[in-house]
């Protein structure tokens, strides 16, 4: 560069010196901003493979229940002893909200319990791993049919596991399923805890072993729910301490008092080698 | 310089400039999209937009960051620190997609407002993997924001520039708030360490960088000077200082620009008024001391704008004995004509 040259932003055009040395710049910068897009985008966790149908609304008609979540049960063909096979499909609301508000709002405009009943809901799928939701909104007029059921109503209780101990992450359904990617972990924990305070019921995330996904619907001990007692434990590593019962294709969790802890590595890797050096340090 | 204000002045100059951020921003972007749509196809329209702007405006603000003090080691650099503006409001627009976005997404739709929603879902702020990093970011945004709406001169004459300069270094803060947002969010989810890498070797880089444009600044301000009679002090030889160019001296914790103009020395404070540059490391253009930041003029006798502008910086005294030159450094009211010294001919 020439000793006298003298940049000001106000003229036209940059001295020679100036203008060379920014080109070389900018080359330079050319290669990194391309290196920083490829490395962040490779490095990314891989996406779930959830969907949420978005835009398309789909009726299923099944047996409605309210307990343990309000959920429709749907004829799913018979298993290899001849028994009748149903798909239980959890129900939640639009946005951030749960579905007791909506079905309670069709109760009372076609004065019918619906408990029990034989229902043609129409609303938005959403499913992963096996496992199917529906939102239905109250915009999208989801109550197609309400009927008596034909036929026996699918038992409900099919199996008391026991009481059992158990390690996993509290996430809401609705992101985890399909709505969101991710629908867990620490960048979605907020979204998680406002769709659980709207009534979405959590649900607790196990992942086995062999690296595995296991889903449990979480209740209070007496099957009341617990959406409000969860806030602090989503989205974070916890142990549970509950009942285990499975109803058809889900389990669901009902939590015994106190059974719900954040878990901590230490307290069950090394509580032990913690209580000896505490009595060592005594002695 | 102009009398009157105008959203840009546009000159070829700012054209190529804008030309080339858009340029490497678009590039980016599709690069990222592109990448993540091939690799990952399970990918959402959302989260493909939160991650490519957030990124992206981490990037920019690293090298927004880094030309204060690239410019103070090189002034190779000054076309970039004239038009950092620029960047900044680029910045601001790709976090303001990824901040309104997030609340969207993240906080819409709820029993509670967004923003309400934002401070109390996860209240958390006494532990360090559960706080809620939303808040950090929210509050990195609102200081961008502050410093875009206020980057035009037009704050930066109404708010007064030690105000306004203020102002737009919490830009630190909001860099800090921005680097613990990423730790101690997406990161404790991501498992690849590359993330990691690239954060702490972007706060790694700005630090030394800072540090060594700030170490090379104090070890000139750090040369002591001897006072002699009437209060002057001995600064340089004659021979030191060009035609049209000056030298500086900290005296007492001040820099003081010491200019040649027509074979005569003069001596002005060396902060300009507009947004502080350094007046000594400019140069004297049609009789007036051009400032290299951003070219606002002062007379070299009197430190005052030329009409109609109005602005004034401080005077010194100046006297050349031999051939060696004597700086008063007690401040002249600022706008006092000087009679400069003259250089003894060759």
């Amino acid at each position: 560069m020439n000793n006298d040259e003298f940049y000001i932003g106000w003229m036209q055009q940059a001295p020679k010196g100036f203008a060379v040395w920014i080109k070389k710049y900018v080359f330079a910068l050319l290669p990194i901003t391309i290196a920083l897009g490829v490395s962040v985008a490779l490095a990314q966790k891989k996406f779930g493979s959830g969907n949420f149908e978005f835009g398309t609304l789909t009726t299923v008609t099944g047996v409605y229940s309210h307990s343990p979540v309000p959920n429709i049960k749907v004829f799913d063909g018979k298993d290899f002893w001849g028994n009748k096979n149903y798909i239980t499909i959890p129900l939640i609301g639009f946005g951030k909200h749960g579905a007791d508000g909506v079905i309670a709002d069709l109760e009372n405009e076609t004065n019918i319990a619906f408990e029990g009943k034989e229902l043609a809901l129409k609303g938005t799928l959403l499913y992963n791993d096996g496992k199917l939701l529906m939102q239905i909104d109250a915009n999208d007029k989801p109550l197609v049919m309400v009927n008596e059921p034909a036929g026996k109503v699918p038992e409900t209780l099919q199996e008391n596991i026991g009481i059992i101990d158990i390690k996993g992450e509290i996430v809401d359904p609705k992101c985890f399923f399909g709505v969101m990617k991710p629908g867990e972990g620490k960048p979605h924990k907020d979204c998680a805890i406002r769709c659980i305070l709207g009534g979405i019921p959590p649900v607790l995330k196990v992942t086995n072993d062999e690296g595995i996904q296991h889903y449990y619907l979480m209740v209070g001990e007496h099957g009341e729910k617990m959406n409000d007692a969860v806030r602090d434990y989503v989205a974070t590593p916890v142990t549970l301490h509950a009942k285990a019962v499975a109803y058809g294709d889900w389990i669901v969790l009902y939590v015994q008092p106190g059974g719900l802890q954040h878990y901590s590595y230490m307290r069950e890797h090394y509580s032990n080698n913690i209580a000896m050096c505490g009595k060592r340090c005594v002695e | 310089m102009g009398t009157s204000y105008s959203a840009v002045g546009w000159n070829r100059q700012k054209r190529i400039y804008d030309q080339v951020i858009a340029g490497c921003c678009v590039l980016y972007l599709v690069l990222f999209v592109l990448i993540t749509v091939t690799v990952n196809p399970d990918c959402t329209f959302e989260t493909v937009l939160l991650r490519s702007t957030s990124t992206l405006a981490v990037f920019i603000l690293h090298v927004i960051l880094s030309i204060g003090p690239l410019t103070r080691l090189n002034k190779k650099f000054l076309p970039l620190l004239y038009n950092r503006r620029h960047l900044g409001v680029t910045m601001f627009l790709l976090s303001a997609v990824h901040a309104v976005f997030g609340i969207l997404q993240f906080h819409s739709l709820g029993n509670v407002n967004p923003l309400v929603s934002l401070f109390t879902s996860n209240t958390h702020y006494g532990s360090i993997a559960d706080f809620p990093f939303q808040s950090l970011g929210f509050f990195a945004f609102v200081i961008f924001l502050l410093m875009a709406i206020t980057s035009h001169d037009f704050w930066l004459h109404n708010l007064t520039p030690k105000t306004w300069k203020t102002l737009h270094m919490f830009v630190y803060l909001a860099y800090f708030l921005v680097v613990m947002h990423v730790m101690l969010g997406v990161i404790q989810y991501e498992t690849n360490p590359v993330f990691v890498v690239i954060m702490i070797s972007g706060a790694f880089i700005l630090i030394t960088l800072h540090l060594i444009a700030g170490m090379a600044e104090v070890k000139k301000d750090k040369k002591a000077y001897r006072p002699e009679e009437e209060g002057f002090v001995q600064v340089c030889d004659v021979r030191d200082v060009e035609e049209s160019r000056a030298k500086i001296f900290c005296i007492a914790e001040e820099r003081i620009a010491v200019y040649r103009h027509e074979n005569k020395i003069y001596a002005i404070h060396n902060v300009c008024k507009h947004q502080g540059g350094p007046l000594g490391e400019g140069k004297i253009l049609d009789g007036c001391i051009t400032c290299p930041w951003h070219g606002y003029q002062y007379l070299p006798h009197n430190g005052q704008s030329p009409p109609p502008f109005t602005e004034k910086v401080s005077t010194y005294k100046v006297k050349i004995t031999g051939n060696t030159i004597w700086l008063k450094p007690t401040p002249d009211t600022a706008g006092t004509t000087q009679q400069g010294a003259a250089v003894p001919a060759e």
